[in-house]
């Protein structure tokens, strides 16, 4: 155990100097979210200030509300896709060769990709949470059953979070072209998880696909919790979901882990796929 | 042009053998998903109908016309800056600026042939895009042509003219991703690519005008929703060729010591 | 003591993802048996391509053989691939296997985290490893400024953070400016006479002859010899080459140095005295030198070459003449 958190105070020096050392964390962390949540809000104004159209979705009624359900996506999304960042960063290890000195230390491999994870979590996403919490804070659009309801929402965003990141992380490690599947999971990811649309609004394949990926519901605890007073009765179904979820990512986790490294011992190649 | 064709046909032996089909469908899943997004929501929120004063701000009450057109302009602005911008920076990582700036051909020539090639590409990849809103139901009304035809001329002068300012900051910082994301995301607020920039706080309206793509946006929509004739596009069009070229000579007086600063340090690495 | 038995390693052909793109196997390591103990420098020889580095990277656990075992003190390398991992470490050549955005201490404490190297002297430990590598004055600036050698003595003392009991080295000086491969070549020797056991393969054969008491030959995967250099350069039957410069012509010594029974070539030198070189597989010199004496000779000069372990290796490795 105390040779596992070893591994995450090590991780955790290493994103610091990657992701703190570089200004990039203010533009990709905090300018690009707050500029493209201004512009889904304008992109849907139109429609939900179209006639009839609180009766389909209440929530647009309210202006604050819909900017709140909006923003609470760009929180989410950030989350979730500064992961799929740091993991395509992992994958760049295979060919500076340190994955290969990571290999040859007795580390958990597990411990390694889910503390590279967590670290990039906090390093990365610090900066917009604590802008999102204070925008919440100042606009007074937070609406909590009871405070405990704050803890519940960070850990359904934080828990499956890390649980994406170590998955990522073992799947970009093997593979050929990471690039591809970090394009693959830019766009698509905030379309298929409900992040600028209510779910209802998606056709049923899409909210299908959109399952698979934790930040749907994750998303949906978020607001659930924070803007719409749910309490943990009502948000049960989807807390236990995404904790199915959370497990079977880091089964795969651990498949990918030791299918890649078996795969690599015996051709000599880390990639896999 | 000595300098042009010879650069059209390298990047496009280039493109042909090594065709970077990450940052299409990169791109081509921004466009779709935009136009995905405005058709969901103008159905199942709006009900098929858009408020908010939409017709008025945007001068025309075709919601999924609109975004569409915006989101193949959006499209082809990435795709040509990333083509036109990076040029110069992709060659610095690759070594070959040095050799470049050596020769005595001039930057414009060599930033044109850049461009036209990459204009053949990306006026392919945008018709995919546009295909795709066809297909999902988006009704595009016949356009006029010769609106078109001037209205795409301008706004390539316009995408051109921004790349090359854009080019020089890439290549004095050394750094590419921030500068043109940022440039992106910003465009995409100010420019009016998915709703009327008349939405915006004046600042923010004005800070919008100033890019000559918010223009160029205008005059591709009166070509293509409103059908109208050169004379009433010619405001916008002057407007954004005008800016455009501003942008361009401004550019071209800044690569000169851009170039000098991103050698300096290659020398000093 | 590291021993294999046996060892083969077979690549499987390369496949794409759905079907095999046609290619076939290829072997790298074919029943190979060595033993390498601990407090001496064990040397592993080839031509490119004769499956040293996949038998160092075999022994570190990044590959498993195909067939055949490995342990190390009694640990088998792909059942106990854990605990062998503690116990050695692999340096190669290259200024790879570290992080440029980390500090030269910051790397160090990185993998000796990940090494689990005791809190209480970890830091000792690193400030004693940059001293080695003659990297104090850089601990604190980032890597991505160090230049290429200083990239690679991190890298050595990266191999070194755990304390191997058994260190793998692949071709550990290739690049590094002559002082500092000579101060490499220094560690390596104390840190064997501390009781290391250090496998090395490198380019520089004169480096193996210097560190080496025993060394393997391999070629194309296979063991061809082993010995220490001196016993594997007699083993070869090369020729020592003696070369004669005489002050004036006399034909008696032409008699005396042919009676030797050597291959003999003569000549001129620049200043127009007569050369004889003299190629035996035993050294002539001084049944020579005695000779040409007796002759009546004055000698000029007289120099002896034996044969390098470079010269034996490229003998063994060459695919025998047909006669």
């Amino acid at each position: 155990m105390s040779a596992a958190l070893r591994v995450f105070a090590a991780e955790g020096l290493k994103q610091h100097r990657r992701i703190f050392g570089s200004k990039l964390v203010v533009f990709s962390m905090l300018l690009w979210p707050v500029l493209t949540l201004a512009t889904t809000y304008y992109t849907v104004l139109p429609v939900t200030s179209a006639p009839g159209a609180a009766q389909r979705w209440p929530l647009v009624a309210e202006p604050g509300r819909l900017l709140a359900f909006l923003a609470a996506g760009a929180l989410a999304y950030t989350f979730f896709f500064s992961l799929v960042q740091s993991a395509w960063h992992f994958s760049f290890e295979r060919v500076s060769g340190t994955l290969e000195a990571m290999f040859l230390t007795p580390a958990s491999r597990m411990a390694l990709v889910l503390a590279n994870g967590s670290s990039a979590l906090v390093q990365n996403a610090w900066l917009f949470g604590c802008f999102g919490i204070a925008a919440a804070l100042a606009t007074g659009s937070l609406h909590l059953a009871h405070p405990g309801m704050l803890a519940v929402a960070a850990l359904a965003l934080l828990v499956p979070a890390v649980a994406w990141g170590a998955f990522l992380n073992s799947l970009l490690m093997f593979s050929r072209d990471s690039a591809f599947l970090y394009t693959l999971l830019d766009d698509p990811l905030w379309f298929v998880a409900g992040v600028r649309l209510p779910l209802f609004a998606l056709p049923v394949w899409v909210k299908a696909i959109g399952l698979a990926f934790p930040l749907t519901t994750s998303l949906t605890v978020l607001r659930g919790a924070l803007l719409d007073g749910r309490d943990t009765g009502e948000l049960a179904g989807h807390l236990a979901f995404l904790a199915g979820l959370s497990a079977v990512l880091l089964g795969l986790t651990a498949v990918l882990l030791r299918v890649g490294e078996r795969h690599a011992q015996r051709t000599g190649s880390l990639q896999l796929f | 042009m000595a300098t042009a064709m010879p650069t059209l046909r390298r990047n496009w032996l280039v493109t042909m053998r090594a065709y970077q089909w990450t940052y299409f469908v990169g791109t081509l899943a921004t466009g779709i998903l935009t136009v995905g997004l405005a058709y969901l929501a103008y159905h199942s929120i709006g009900g098929g109908r858009a408020g908010g004063g939409f017709a008025a701000a945007a001068g025309t009450a075709d919601y999924l016309g609109y975004v569409t057109v915006g989101a193949a302009a959006s499209m082809f602005t990435v795709r040509m800056v990333l083509w036109v911008a990076k040029a110069q920076i992709t060659e610095q990582r690759e070594g070959t600026l040095e050799s470049q700036v050596l020769a005595p051909a001039r930057r414009l020539p060599y930033l044109v042939g850049v461009g036209l090639q990459s204009l053949t590409t990306t006026v392919v990849e945008v018709v995919v895009m546009l295909a795709f809103a066809v297909m999902i139901g988006v009704r595009l009304p016949a356009p006029d042509p010769v609106t078109l035809l001037a209205a795409f001329v301008a706004a390539s002068v316009a995408v051109f003219g921004i790349s090359v300012p854009l080019s020089a900051i890439m290549i004095t910082a050394g750094e590419a991703h921030i500068t043109q994301n940022t440039l992106f995301v910003a465009m995409g607020l100010l420019c009016g690519f998915t709703f009327p920039p008349a939405y915006l706080p004046d600042p923010l309206r004005w800070l919008g005008e100033a890019l000559p793509v918010t223009s160029a946006l205008r005059a591709l929509r009166a070509a293509t929703l409103d059908h109208a004739p050169l004379s009433a596009a010619a405001p916008d069009l002057l407007l954004c060729l005008a800016l455009g070229l501003a942008y361009l000579i401004v550019g071209l007086r800044l690569l000169g010591p851009a170039e000098r600063v991103a050698i300096q340090r290659g020398g000093s690495a | 003591m590291i021993v294999t038995r046996e060892l083969r390693k077979t690549y499987p052909a390369k496949r794409t993802l759905f079907r095999r793109s046609g290619g076939t196997e290829t072997r790298a390591v074919d029943g190979l048996s060595l033993s390498i103990p601990p407090g001496a420098v064990t040397g592993l020889l080839g031509l490119n391509g004769a499956g040293k580095t996949t038998t160092i990277k075999i022994i570190a656990t990044l590959l498993h053989p195909t067939t055949g075992t490995i342990t190390v003190d009694g640990l088998d390398v792909v059942r106990d691939a854990r605990a062998v991992r503690r116990r050695i470490n692999l340096i190669a050549g290259g200024e790879r296997m570290v992080y440029a955005r980390l500090t030269g201490r910051e790397n160090l404490w990185y993998f000796g985290q990940l090494y689990d190297v005791p809190r209480a002297t970890l830091r000792a430990r690193i400030d004693e490893l940059l001293e080695l590598v003659g990297l104090p004055d850089a601990a604190d600036t980032l890597v991505e400024r160090y230049s290429r050698g200083m990239r690679q003595r991190l890298s050595i003392a990266r191999g070194l953070i755990n304390q191997p009991a058994y260190l793998l080295l692949d071709e550990p000086t290739l690049g590094l400016d002559a002082p500092i491969a000579r101060d490499l070549r220094a560690v390596v020797a104390r840190l064997a006479q501390e009781g290391v056991g250090v496998l090395l393969t490198s380019h520089y054969l004169a480096e193996v002859e210097e560190l080496c008491g025993h060394v393997y030959v391999i070629d194309r995967g296979r063991l061809v010899a082993e010995g220490s250099p001196t016993a594997l350069t007699a083993g070869t039957r090369l020729p020592h080459t003696v070369e004669l410069t005489l002050a004036e012509a006399a034909p008696a010594v032409s008699v005396a140095v042919g009676a030797l029974g050597a291959e003999v070539e003569t000549g001129l030198d620049a200043e127009g005295r007569p050369t004889y070189v003299l190629r035996s597989p035993d050294d002539l010199a001084g049944e020579l030198a005695t000779a040409v004496v007796r002759a009546g000779g004055a000698i000029v000069r007289l120099e002896v070459n034996p044969p390098t372990l470079e010269d034996a290796i490229l003998a063994m490795a060459a695919p025998a003449p047909v006669s």
